[in-house]
Protein backbone atom coordinates (compact mmCIF):
# COMPACT_ATOMS: atom_id res chain seq x y z
CA UNK A 1 0.00 0.00 0.00
CA UNK A 2 1.21 3.58 -1.13
CA UNK A 3 0.62 6.52 1.14
CA UNK A 4 -1.24 8.15 -1.98
CA UNK A 5 -3.84 7.04 -4.47
CA UNK A 6 -1.74 6.30 -7.58
CA UNK A 7 -3.64 7.45 -11.29
CA UNK A 8 -0.86 4.28 -12.50
CA UNK A 9 -1.38 1.57 -10.11
CA UNK A 10 -1.82 -1.07 -13.11
CA UNK A 11 1.70 -0.08 -14.28
CA UNK A 12 2.60 0.15 -10.89
CA UNK A 13 1.63 -3.41 -10.50
CA UNK A 14 2.65 -4.64 -14.17
CA UNK A 15 6.31 -3.28 -13.75
CA UNK A 16 6.36 -4.80 -9.99
CA UNK A 17 5.79 -8.53 -10.93
CA UNK A 18 7.83 -7.83 -13.97
CA UNK A 19 10.35 -6.97 -12.45
CA UNK A 20 9.94 -9.66 -9.44
CA UNK A 21 10.49 -12.39 -12.15
CA UNK A 22 13.62 -11.11 -13.32
CA UNK A 23 14.82 -10.67 -9.75
CA UNK A 24 14.11 -14.06 -8.97
CA UNK A 25 17.30 -14.83 -11.28
CA UNK A 26 19.38 -12.52 -9.89
CA UNK A 27 19.55 -13.03 -6.33
CA UNK A 28 19.11 -10.79 -2.80
CA UNK A 29 20.86 -8.13 -3.67
CA UNK A 30 18.61 -6.97 -6.64
CA UNK A 31 15.92 -7.72 -4.23
CA UNK A 32 16.58 -5.51 -1.81
CA UNK A 33 17.34 -3.19 -4.95
CA UNK A 34 13.77 -3.54 -5.97
CA UNK A 35 12.37 -3.30 -2.73
CA UNK A 36 13.99 -0.37 -2.76
CA UNK A 37 12.85 0.80 -6.37
CA UNK A 38 9.33 0.10 -5.28
CA UNK A 39 9.39 2.34 -2.00
CA UNK A 40 11.06 5.13 -3.77
CA UNK A 41 9.21 4.91 -7.21
CA UNK A 42 7.63 8.16 -8.32
CA UNK A 43 4.19 8.49 -7.80
CA UNK A 44 2.46 10.98 -10.28
CA UNK A 45 1.39 14.17 -8.61
CA UNK A 46 3.59 13.59 -5.58
CA UNK A 47 7.04 13.68 -6.57
CA UNK A 48 8.58 14.85 -3.63
CA UNK A 49 8.36 11.91 -1.06
CA UNK A 50 5.87 9.16 0.46
CA UNK A 51 6.07 7.21 3.44
CA UNK A 52 4.65 3.66 2.89
CA UNK A 53 1.99 2.37 5.01
CA UNK A 54 1.45 -0.80 5.44
CA UNK A 55 1.17 -1.12 9.05
CA UNK A 56 -0.36 1.71 11.42
CA UNK A 57 2.08 3.26 13.48
CA UNK A 58 1.84 2.68 17.16
CA UNK A 59 2.90 4.84 20.26
CA UNK A 60 5.79 3.31 20.37
CA UNK A 61 7.04 4.33 16.98
CA UNK A 62 5.54 7.26 17.56
CA UNK A 63 7.27 8.17 20.11
CA UNK A 64 7.34 11.04 22.69
CA UNK A 65 5.28 9.37 25.09
CA UNK A 66 2.61 9.49 22.73
CA UNK A 67 -1.00 8.45 23.65
CA UNK A 68 -3.70 6.95 21.42
CA UNK A 69 -6.94 8.63 21.88
CA UNK A 70 -10.10 7.07 23.07
CA UNK A 71 -11.67 5.60 19.85
CA UNK A 72 -15.03 7.46 19.56
CA UNK A 73 -16.77 4.25 20.00
CA UNK A 74 -20.85 3.98 20.44
CA UNK A 75 -21.86 4.31 23.45
CA UNK A 76 -24.18 1.36 24.55
CA UNK A 77 -27.88 2.03 24.05
CA UNK A 78 -29.13 2.74 27.67
CA UNK A 79 -31.44 0.13 28.57
CA UNK A 80 -32.34 2.36 31.50
CA UNK A 81 -34.59 4.86 28.81
CA UNK A 82 -36.49 1.51 27.58
CA UNK A 83 -37.21 0.34 31.34
CA UNK A 84 -38.56 4.01 32.15
CA UNK A 85 -40.76 3.98 29.26
CA UNK A 86 -42.11 0.64 30.57
CA UNK A 87 -42.95 1.25 34.24
CA UNK A 88 -44.47 5.17 32.57
CA UNK A 89 -46.36 2.73 30.41
CA UNK A 90 -47.99 0.54 33.23
CA UNK A 91 -48.34 3.66 35.74
CA UNK A 92 -49.88 5.28 32.88
CA UNK A 93 -52.46 2.44 32.26
CA UNK A 94 -53.32 2.34 35.96
CA UNK A 95 -53.66 6.05 36.31
CA UNK A 96 -55.94 5.71 33.31
CA UNK A 97 -57.66 2.88 34.71
CA UNK A 98 -58.31 4.49 37.82
CA UNK A 99 -59.97 7.68 36.25
CA UNK A 100 -62.29 5.67 33.98
CA UNK A 101 -63.59 3.36 36.80
CA UNK A 102 -63.31 5.37 39.79
CA UNK A 103 -62.17 9.34 40.14
CA UNK A 104 -64.12 9.97 36.26
CA UNK A 105 -62.65 13.38 36.09
CA UNK A 106 -62.15 14.47 32.34
CA UNK A 107 -59.29 16.64 33.55
CA UNK A 108 -57.32 14.09 34.99
CA UNK A 109 -57.59 11.91 31.59
CA UNK A 110 -56.78 15.27 30.16
CA UNK A 111 -53.69 15.47 32.38
CA UNK A 112 -52.55 12.18 30.93
CA UNK A 113 -53.11 12.78 27.60
CA UNK A 114 -50.62 15.87 27.46
CA UNK A 115 -48.26 14.16 29.70
CA UNK A 116 -48.56 11.66 27.41
CA UNK A 117 -48.42 12.75 24.26
CA UNK A 118 -45.27 14.88 25.80
CA UNK A 119 -43.25 11.76 26.45
CA UNK A 120 -44.27 8.88 24.35
CA UNK A 121 -44.64 11.31 21.65
CA UNK A 122 -42.60 14.50 21.62
CA UNK A 123 -39.46 13.03 24.06
CA UNK A 124 -39.19 9.91 22.88
CA UNK A 125 -40.63 10.43 19.41
CA UNK A 126 -43.30 7.56 18.88
CA UNK A 127 -40.71 4.47 18.84
CA UNK A 128 -41.42 1.72 20.66
CA UNK A 129 -45.49 2.11 20.77
CA UNK A 130 -47.83 -0.68 20.78
CA UNK A 131 -49.36 -0.48 17.34
CA UNK A 132 -46.12 -0.74 15.40
CA UNK A 133 -45.01 -3.29 18.05
CA UNK A 134 -47.74 -5.73 16.25
CA UNK A 135 -45.68 -6.04 13.49
CA UNK A 136 -42.64 -6.84 15.98
CA UNK A 137 -44.68 -9.60 17.58
CA UNK A 138 -46.49 -11.26 14.36
CA UNK A 139 -42.38 -11.17 12.91
CA UNK A 140 -40.76 -12.45 15.63
CA UNK A 141 -43.84 -15.29 15.70
CA UNK A 142 -43.17 -15.77 12.21
CA UNK A 143 -39.45 -15.91 12.01
CA UNK A 144 -37.65 -17.23 15.51
CA UNK A 145 -34.11 -15.52 13.91
CA UNK A 146 -35.76 -12.13 14.57
CA UNK A 147 -34.70 -10.13 17.59
CA UNK A 148 -37.72 -9.41 20.13
CA UNK A 149 -36.54 -7.07 22.70
CA UNK A 150 -38.57 -7.14 26.06
CA UNK A 151 -39.65 -3.73 25.42
CA UNK A 152 -41.17 -4.45 22.62
CA UNK A 153 -42.98 -7.58 24.12
CA UNK A 154 -44.18 -5.73 27.20
CA UNK A 155 -45.36 -2.57 25.06
CA UNK A 156 -47.41 -5.04 22.97
CA UNK A 157 -48.84 -7.12 26.20
CA UNK A 158 -49.23 -4.49 28.81
CA UNK A 159 -52.30 -2.60 26.74
CA UNK A 160 -54.07 -5.48 25.78
CA UNK A 161 -53.77 -6.91 29.56
CA UNK A 162 -55.08 -3.46 30.85
CA UNK A 163 -58.24 -4.04 27.65
CA UNK A 164 -58.82 -7.31 29.09
CA UNK A 165 -59.29 -6.16 32.78
CA UNK A 166 -60.69 -2.96 32.69
CA UNK A 167 -61.04 -2.08 29.12
CA UNK A 168 -59.64 -0.04 26.46
CA UNK A 169 -57.31 2.37 29.09
CA UNK A 170 -54.52 2.19 26.91
CA UNK A 171 -56.55 4.66 24.14
CA UNK A 172 -57.80 7.14 26.56
CA UNK A 173 -54.71 9.15 27.02
CA UNK A 174 -51.92 6.75 26.63
CA UNK A 175 -50.88 6.15 23.64
CA UNK A 176 -49.78 9.21 21.91
CA UNK A 177 -51.43 9.19 18.44
CA UNK A 178 -54.54 9.16 20.41
CA UNK A 179 -53.65 11.90 22.74
CA UNK A 180 -52.52 13.87 19.67
CA UNK A 181 -55.92 13.85 17.64
CA UNK A 182 -57.94 13.80 21.48
CA UNK A 183 -56.70 17.27 21.97
CA UNK A 184 -57.69 18.17 18.40
CA UNK A 185 -61.70 17.19 19.19
CA UNK A 186 -63.05 20.28 18.89
CA UNK A 187 -66.23 20.32 17.37
CA UNK A 188 -67.51 16.52 17.18
CA UNK A 189 -70.42 15.72 14.66
CA UNK A 190 -72.01 12.22 15.58
CA UNK A 191 -71.49 10.16 12.29
CA UNK A 192 -74.80 8.28 11.13
CA UNK A 193 -74.06 4.78 12.39
CA UNK A 194 -73.60 2.81 9.41
CA UNK A 195 -70.27 4.83 8.91
CA UNK A 196 -69.11 3.83 12.61
CA UNK A 197 -69.56 0.30 11.79
CA UNK A 198 -68.84 -0.35 8.40
CA UNK A 199 -65.87 1.96 8.58
CA UNK A 200 -64.58 0.59 11.78
CA UNK A 201 -64.13 -2.35 9.70
CA UNK A 202 -61.55 -1.21 7.89
CA UNK A 203 -59.03 -1.18 11.33
CA UNK A 204 -59.45 -4.94 10.96
CA UNK A 205 -58.72 -5.09 7.07
CA UNK A 206 -55.55 -2.37 7.89
CA UNK A 207 -54.64 -4.95 11.16
CA UNK A 208 -54.75 -8.38 8.66
CA UNK A 209 -52.63 -6.50 5.63
CA UNK A 210 -50.09 -4.85 8.16
CA UNK A 211 -49.80 -9.09 9.56
CA UNK A 212 -49.32 -10.31 6.04
CA UNK A 213 -46.54 -7.92 5.06
CA UNK A 214 -44.91 -8.44 8.68
CA UNK A 215 -44.59 -12.35 8.14
CA UNK A 216 -42.85 -11.85 4.92
CA UNK A 217 -39.32 -13.49 4.78
CA UNK A 218 -36.94 -10.96 5.79
CA UNK A 219 -36.15 -9.46 2.41
CA UNK A 220 -39.43 -8.84 1.63
CA UNK A 221 -40.54 -7.97 5.20
CA UNK A 222 -42.06 -4.42 5.60
CA UNK A 223 -43.81 -2.65 8.43
CA UNK A 224 -46.37 -0.88 7.00
CA UNK A 225 -48.14 0.32 9.79
CA UNK A 226 -44.61 2.20 11.24
CA UNK A 227 -44.51 3.33 7.43
CA UNK A 228 -47.83 5.28 7.12
CA UNK A 229 -47.92 6.14 10.73
CA UNK A 230 -49.55 9.52 10.00
CA UNK A 231 -48.55 11.56 13.18
CA UNK A 232 -44.84 10.39 13.94
CA UNK A 233 -43.97 13.19 11.37
CA UNK A 234 -45.07 15.65 13.64
CA UNK A 235 -43.35 13.90 16.92
CA UNK A 236 -40.10 13.87 15.23
CA UNK A 237 -40.42 16.97 13.50
CA UNK A 238 -39.73 15.83 10.13
CA UNK A 239 -40.89 13.15 7.88
CA UNK A 240 -42.17 12.98 3.88
CA UNK A 241 -44.08 15.74 3.12
CA UNK A 242 -47.45 13.75 2.23
CA UNK A 243 -47.14 11.85 5.63
CA UNK A 244 -47.10 15.00 7.38
CA UNK A 245 -49.80 16.20 4.78
CA UNK A 246 -52.12 13.17 5.79
CA UNK A 247 -51.65 13.46 9.31
CA UNK A 248 -52.36 17.04 9.29
CA UNK A 249 -55.63 16.64 7.19
CA UNK A 250 -56.66 13.94 9.90
CA UNK A 251 -56.20 16.48 12.70
CA UNK A 252 -58.16 18.72 10.41
CA UNK A 253 -60.91 16.18 10.11
CA UNK A 254 -60.57 15.02 13.32
CA UNK A 255 -61.60 18.68 14.75
CA UNK A 256 -65.47 17.40 13.59
CA UNK A 257 -65.11 13.53 13.72
CA UNK A 258 -63.61 12.37 16.76
CA UNK A 259 -60.35 10.21 16.26
CA UNK A 260 -60.53 9.56 13.08
CA UNK A 261 -57.21 7.53 12.77
CA UNK A 262 -58.61 5.56 16.35
CA UNK A 263 -61.76 4.82 15.14
CA UNK A 264 -61.24 3.91 11.88
CA UNK A 265 -57.70 2.52 11.34
CA UNK A 266 -55.66 1.85 14.14
CA UNK A 267 -54.78 -1.68 14.13
CA UNK A 268 -53.57 -1.68 17.51
CA UNK A 269 -57.21 -0.09 18.10
CA UNK A 270 -58.96 -3.53 16.53
CA UNK A 271 -56.95 -5.96 18.68
CA UNK A 272 -57.86 -3.78 22.10
CA UNK A 273 -61.58 -3.82 20.57
CA UNK A 274 -61.60 -7.49 20.20
CA UNK A 275 -59.87 -8.36 23.47
CA UNK A 276 -61.93 -5.34 25.14
CA UNK A 277 -65.11 -7.22 24.57
CA UNK A 278 -64.34 -9.18 26.90
CA UNK A 279 -63.38 -7.30 30.06
CA UNK A 280 -63.70 -7.83 33.27
CA UNK A 281 -65.04 -4.35 34.14
CA UNK A 282 -66.58 -1.78 31.67
CA UNK A 283 -66.81 1.79 31.75
CA UNK A 284 -70.24 2.56 33.43
CA UNK A 285 -71.67 5.80 33.26
CA UNK A 286 -73.60 7.50 35.81
CA UNK A 287 -71.92 7.04 39.13
CA UNK A 288 -75.55 5.30 40.62
CA UNK A 289 -78.99 5.75 38.49
CA UNK A 290 -79.88 7.11 35.61
CA UNK A 291 -81.98 8.97 34.33
CA UNK A 292 -82.38 8.20 30.56
CA UNK A 293 -81.75 11.53 29.46
CA UNK A 294 -79.07 10.70 26.91
CA UNK A 295 -76.77 13.83 27.44
CA UNK A 296 -74.02 11.23 27.62
CA UNK A 297 -74.52 9.77 23.81
CA UNK A 298 -74.32 13.31 22.91
CA UNK A 299 -71.15 14.16 24.36
CA UNK A 300 -69.47 11.11 22.93
CA UNK A 301 -67.45 12.10 19.99
CA UNK A 302 -66.79 8.56 19.08
CA UNK A 303 -70.52 6.97 18.68
CA UNK A 304 -69.55 4.89 21.31
CA UNK A 305 -72.60 4.96 23.34
CA UNK A 306 -75.32 2.94 22.56
CA UNK A 307 -79.17 2.51 23.90
CA UNK A 308 -77.39 4.83 26.46
CA UNK A 309 -74.63 2.11 27.46
CA UNK A 310 -70.88 2.38 26.72
CA UNK A 311 -69.97 0.05 24.19
CA UNK A 312 -67.28 -2.23 25.36
CA UNK A 313 -65.71 -2.08 21.98
CA UNK A 314 -65.83 0.91 21.05
CA UNK A 315 -65.61 3.00 24.30
CA UNK A 316 -61.92 4.49 24.70
CA UNK A 317 -62.84 5.89 28.58
CA UNK A 318 -62.05 9.31 27.38
CA UNK A 319 -64.16 10.50 30.65
CA UNK A 320 -66.44 12.50 28.69
CA UNK A 321 -69.35 11.22 28.82
CA UNK A 322 -69.13 11.39 33.43
CA UNK A 323 -68.65 15.11 32.51
CA UNK A 324 -71.98 15.15 30.54
CA UNK A 325 -73.85 13.27 32.86
CA UNK A 326 -76.35 15.30 35.33
CA UNK A 327 -76.30 12.57 38.42
CA UNK A 328 -72.32 12.73 38.22
CA UNK A 329 -72.90 16.28 38.24
CA UNK A 330 -75.59 15.96 41.00
CA UNK A 331 -73.11 13.62 43.12
CA UNK A 332 -70.07 16.00 42.76
CA UNK A 333 -72.50 18.75 43.67
CA UNK A 334 -71.91 21.02 40.86
CA UNK A 335 -75.86 21.14 40.30
CA UNK A 336 -78.44 20.42 42.51
CA UNK A 337 -82.00 18.84 41.28
CA UNK A 338 -84.65 20.81 42.29
CA UNK A 339 -88.43 20.07 42.28
CA UNK A 340 -90.06 22.30 39.89
CA UNK A 341 -93.60 22.19 40.31
CA UNK A 342 -94.41 20.25 43.47
CA UNK A 343 -93.32 18.96 46.48
CA UNK A 344 -93.12 15.15 45.53
CA UNK A 345 -89.36 13.81 45.38
CA UNK A 346 -87.75 13.43 42.25
CA UNK A 347 -88.72 10.12 40.10
CA UNK A 348 -85.49 9.03 38.73
CA UNK A 349 -85.53 6.54 36.05
CA UNK A 350 -88.22 8.75 34.37
CA UNK A 351 -86.69 10.64 31.91
CA UNK A 352 -86.25 13.93 32.62
CA UNK A 353 -86.05 15.89 29.37
CA UNK A 354 -86.34 13.09 27.12
CA UNK A 355 -83.61 14.02 23.97
CA UNK A 356 -83.67 11.70 21.69
CA UNK A 357 -84.05 8.04 23.01
CA UNK A 358 -81.87 6.15 21.21
CA UNK A 359 -83.00 3.02 20.95
CA UNK B 1 -79.79 -14.66 22.26
CA UNK B 2 -80.63 -12.81 25.66
CA UNK B 3 -80.66 -15.85 27.85
CA UNK B 4 -78.04 -14.69 30.72
CA UNK B 5 -76.28 -17.75 31.12
CA UNK B 6 -75.44 -18.15 27.65
CA UNK B 7 -73.92 -14.82 27.23
CA UNK B 8 -72.07 -15.02 30.59
CA UNK B 9 -70.60 -18.06 29.22
CA UNK B 10 -69.47 -16.59 25.83
CA UNK B 11 -68.25 -13.86 27.80
CA UNK B 12 -66.30 -16.08 30.29
CA UNK B 13 -64.83 -18.33 26.68
CA UNK B 14 -63.87 -15.18 25.22
CA UNK B 15 -62.06 -13.60 28.33
CA UNK B 16 -59.76 -17.30 28.79
CA UNK B 17 -59.30 -17.34 25.43
CA UNK B 18 -58.04 -13.68 25.17
CA UNK B 19 -56.07 -14.40 28.30
CA UNK B 20 -54.83 -17.74 26.88
CA UNK B 21 -53.46 -15.73 23.71
CA UNK B 22 -51.68 -13.30 25.34
CA UNK B 23 -50.13 -15.40 28.23
CA UNK B 24 -49.28 -17.82 25.03
CA UNK B 25 -47.67 -14.70 23.44
CA UNK B 26 -45.97 -13.84 26.00
CA UNK B 27 -44.65 -16.86 26.88
CA UNK B 28 -43.09 -17.29 23.41
CA UNK B 29 -41.84 -14.56 22.72
CA UNK B 30 -40.33 -13.88 26.24
CA UNK B 31 -38.71 -16.65 26.16
CA UNK B 32 -36.56 -15.87 23.76
CA UNK B 33 -36.38 -12.18 24.24
CA UNK B 34 -33.55 -9.94 25.17
CA UNK B 35 -33.01 -6.75 26.35
CA UNK B 36 -32.00 -4.77 23.39
CA UNK B 37 -31.96 -4.82 19.99
CA UNK B 38 -30.17 -2.49 17.86
CA UNK B 39 -29.46 -1.56 13.93
CA UNK B 40 -25.91 -1.83 12.80
CA UNK B 41 -23.84 -1.52 9.34
CA UNK B 42 -22.52 -5.23 8.59
CA UNK B 43 -18.91 -4.05 6.63
CA UNK B 44 -18.27 -6.50 4.76
CA UNK B 45 -21.61 -5.22 2.99
CA UNK B 46 -21.24 -1.40 3.18
CA UNK B 47 -20.58 -0.02 -0.06
CA UNK B 48 -18.36 2.29 1.66
CA UNK B 49 -16.68 0.02 3.83
CA UNK B 50 -15.81 -3.24 2.31
CA UNK B 51 -13.21 -3.30 -0.21
CA UNK B 52 -13.40 -3.35 -4.07
CA UNK B 53 -15.30 -0.27 -4.47
CA UNK B 54 -13.24 3.34 -4.39
CA UNK B 55 -13.34 6.43 -5.06
CA UNK B 56 -15.40 9.13 -2.93
CA UNK B 57 -17.82 10.17 -6.10
CA UNK B 58 -18.84 6.45 -5.96
CA UNK B 59 -20.12 7.19 -2.27
CA UNK B 60 -23.33 5.85 -1.53
CA UNK B 61 -25.02 8.72 1.37
CA UNK B 62 -28.19 7.09 2.39
CA UNK B 63 -27.05 6.80 5.94
CA UNK B 64 -26.72 10.62 5.67
CA UNK B 65 -29.50 11.39 3.83
CA UNK B 66 -32.62 9.23 4.68
CA UNK B 67 -32.36 8.69 8.38
CA UNK B 68 -35.36 10.71 10.28
CA UNK B 69 -33.50 12.17 12.02
CA UNK B 70 -31.81 15.81 11.39
CA UNK B 71 -28.56 14.56 11.24
CA UNK B 72 -27.91 11.05 10.93
CA UNK B 73 -27.02 8.58 14.03
CA UNK B 74 -24.33 7.44 11.28
CA UNK B 75 -20.88 8.63 12.18
CA UNK B 76 -17.47 7.73 10.49
CA UNK B 77 -15.43 6.74 13.55
CA UNK B 78 -11.54 6.55 13.07
CA UNK B 79 -9.87 3.62 14.83
CA UNK B 80 -6.84 5.52 15.82
CA UNK B 81 -4.91 2.13 16.61
CA UNK B 82 -5.68 1.36 12.78
CA UNK B 83 -5.09 4.68 11.25
CA UNK B 84 -1.99 5.44 9.42
CA UNK B 85 -1.29 8.43 10.46
CA UNK B 86 -0.29 9.71 6.62
CA UNK B 87 0.59 13.40 6.35
CA UNK B 88 -1.35 13.48 3.23
CA UNK B 89 -4.46 11.47 4.52
CA UNK B 90 -6.55 10.57 1.00
CA UNK B 91 -9.91 11.07 3.69
CA UNK B 92 -8.60 14.46 5.04
CA UNK B 93 -7.63 15.96 1.75
CA UNK B 94 -9.58 15.45 -1.68
CA UNK B 95 -5.96 14.01 -3.08
CA UNK B 96 -7.14 13.66 -6.82
CA UNK B 97 -8.19 17.44 -6.67
CA UNK B 98 -4.99 20.58 -7.54
CA UNK B 99 -2.10 20.72 -5.00
CA UNK B 100 -1.66 23.52 -3.23
CA UNK B 101 1.14 25.87 -3.56
CA UNK B 102 2.70 24.20 0.23
CA UNK B 103 3.03 20.58 -1.80
CA UNK B 104 -0.37 19.17 -0.03
CA UNK B 105 -3.84 19.15 -2.05
CA UNK B 106 -5.81 22.31 -1.41
CA UNK B 107 -9.12 20.88 -0.94
CA UNK B 108 -10.25 18.79 2.04
CA UNK B 109 -12.43 15.73 1.13
CA UNK B 110 -15.24 16.03 3.87
CA UNK B 111 -18.20 18.52 2.74
CA UNK B 112 -18.94 19.39 6.22
CA UNK B 113 -15.52 19.27 7.15
CA UNK B 114 -16.02 17.28 10.41
CA UNK B 115 -12.55 15.77 10.14
CA UNK B 116 -9.59 17.80 12.61
CA UNK B 117 -6.23 16.74 11.35
CA UNK B 118 -3.06 17.64 14.13
CA UNK B 119 0.28 17.09 14.22
CA UNK B 120 1.87 14.52 16.64
CA UNK B 121 5.11 16.24 18.20
CA UNK B 122 6.73 18.87 16.72
CA UNK B 123 6.40 18.98 13.19
CA UNK B 124 9.80 19.65 11.21
CA UNK B 125 9.74 22.32 8.67
CA UNK B 126 11.83 20.70 6.07
CA UNK B 127 10.44 17.02 6.22
CA UNK B 128 6.47 17.92 7.56
CA UNK B 129 5.46 15.41 4.95
CA UNK B 130 7.28 12.54 7.66
CA UNK B 131 5.81 13.66 10.63
CA UNK B 132 2.95 11.57 12.48
CA UNK B 133 -0.64 13.39 12.32
CA UNK B 134 -3.84 12.39 13.98
CA UNK B 135 -7.37 12.71 12.44
CA UNK B 136 -10.50 12.90 14.78
CA UNK B 137 -13.83 13.11 13.70
CA UNK B 138 -15.75 15.87 14.85
CA UNK B 139 -19.01 13.61 16.15
CA UNK B 140 -21.04 17.48 15.84
CA UNK B 141 -20.24 18.31 12.47
CA UNK B 142 -20.18 14.56 10.90
CA UNK B 143 -23.43 13.00 9.21
CA UNK B 144 -22.23 9.58 8.07
CA UNK B 145 -21.81 10.37 4.30
CA UNK B 146 -19.16 8.49 4.03
CA UNK B 147 -16.69 10.01 2.06
CA UNK B 148 -13.81 9.19 4.04
CA UNK B 149 -14.78 5.84 4.93
CA UNK B 150 -14.41 5.08 0.77
CA UNK B 151 -11.09 7.14 0.61
CA UNK B 152 -9.84 5.63 3.83
CA UNK B 153 -9.07 2.03 2.38
CA UNK B 154 -7.19 0.00 -0.05
CA UNK B 155 -5.36 0.67 -1.80
CA UNK B 156 -4.56 4.27 -0.32
CA UNK B 157 -5.59 3.79 3.43
CA UNK B 158 -5.74 1.63 5.77
CA UNK B 159 -9.67 1.02 6.63
CA UNK B 160 -9.38 2.66 9.87
CA UNK B 161 -12.41 4.98 8.93
CA UNK B 162 -15.96 3.02 9.77
CA UNK B 163 -18.93 4.27 9.72
CA UNK B 164 -21.53 2.86 13.00
CA UNK B 165 -24.54 3.62 14.14
CA UNK B 166 -24.37 5.58 17.44
CA UNK B 167 -27.22 3.72 19.55
CA UNK B 168 -27.25 6.58 21.45
CA UNK B 169 -28.49 8.85 18.68
CA UNK B 170 -30.17 6.15 16.96
CA UNK B 171 -34.25 6.24 18.07
CA UNK B 172 -34.40 2.41 16.53
CA UNK B 173 -36.96 3.32 14.12
CA UNK B 174 -38.98 0.05 13.38
CA UNK B 175 -39.01 0.46 9.95
CA UNK B 176 -35.49 1.77 9.95
CA UNK B 177 -35.60 4.71 7.02
CA UNK B 178 -32.10 4.06 6.40
CA UNK B 179 -32.36 0.47 5.95
CA UNK B 180 -35.40 0.61 3.30
CA UNK B 181 -33.10 2.25 1.20
CA UNK B 182 -29.77 0.90 1.75
CA UNK B 183 -28.71 -0.39 -1.39
CA UNK B 184 -26.79 -3.68 -0.25
CA UNK B 185 -28.74 -4.49 2.56
CA UNK B 186 -26.03 -3.66 4.84
CA UNK B 187 -28.09 -1.91 7.43
CA UNK B 188 -29.77 -4.63 9.61
CA UNK B 189 -31.20 -5.48 12.62
CA UNK B 190 -29.29 -7.34 15.73
CA UNK B 191 -30.50 -8.75 18.27
CA UNK B 192 -29.86 -11.65 19.77
CA UNK B 193 -27.22 -12.58 16.82
CA UNK B 194 -23.87 -11.83 17.08
CA UNK B 195 -22.55 -8.38 15.96
CA UNK B 196 -22.00 -8.36 12.65
CA UNK B 197 -18.11 -9.07 11.72
CA UNK B 198 -15.60 -6.02 11.58
CA UNK B 199 -13.04 -8.08 9.63
CA UNK B 200 -13.19 -7.39 6.09
CA UNK B 201 -12.98 -10.18 3.26
CA UNK B 202 -9.98 -9.76 1.45
CA UNK B 203 -7.99 -7.83 4.09
CA UNK B 204 -8.21 -4.83 6.81
CA UNK B 205 -8.61 -6.10 10.34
Amino acid sequence: MILMRTQSDPILVSMRSGLSAWAQGCGLLTLLFLMLATVMLPVRGQEEYSRPVTAAPQPEDIGDSYQLPAVQHVAPRSTWWYAVDVVLLFAALVAAALVAHRWRRRWMVVTITVASLAYFGFFRQGCVCPIGAIQNVAAAIADPTLAVPFVVVLFFLLPLIAALLVGRVFCSGVCPLGAIQDLAVLWPVQLPRAVDRWGGMLKYLYLAAALWFAVQPAGERDFIICRFDPFVGFFRLSGSAWMLLLGGGLLVLGMFVGRPYCRFLCPYGGLLAIVSRYALKSVCITPDEELDCGLCAESCPFGAIRNLRADRADCMACARCFAHCPRQQVKWGEIELVEIENTKPIQLRTPLAPVEAKT
Amino acid sequence: MNDPDRRQFLQRTGRTTCAVALGGTGIVLGRRACSEDAWAIVPNKCVNIRLGVTGSEQVCDVCATDCVLPLSAVRAVNDHAECGRCCICPAYYDVRGPMGPDGLPAKKLCPRDAIVRTPIGEVDPYDPLNNFYEYTIDESKCNGCGRCVMECKDPAGLGSIRLEVRYDLCVCCNQCSIAQHCPEEAYCRIGPQPAPARTLEGGHV
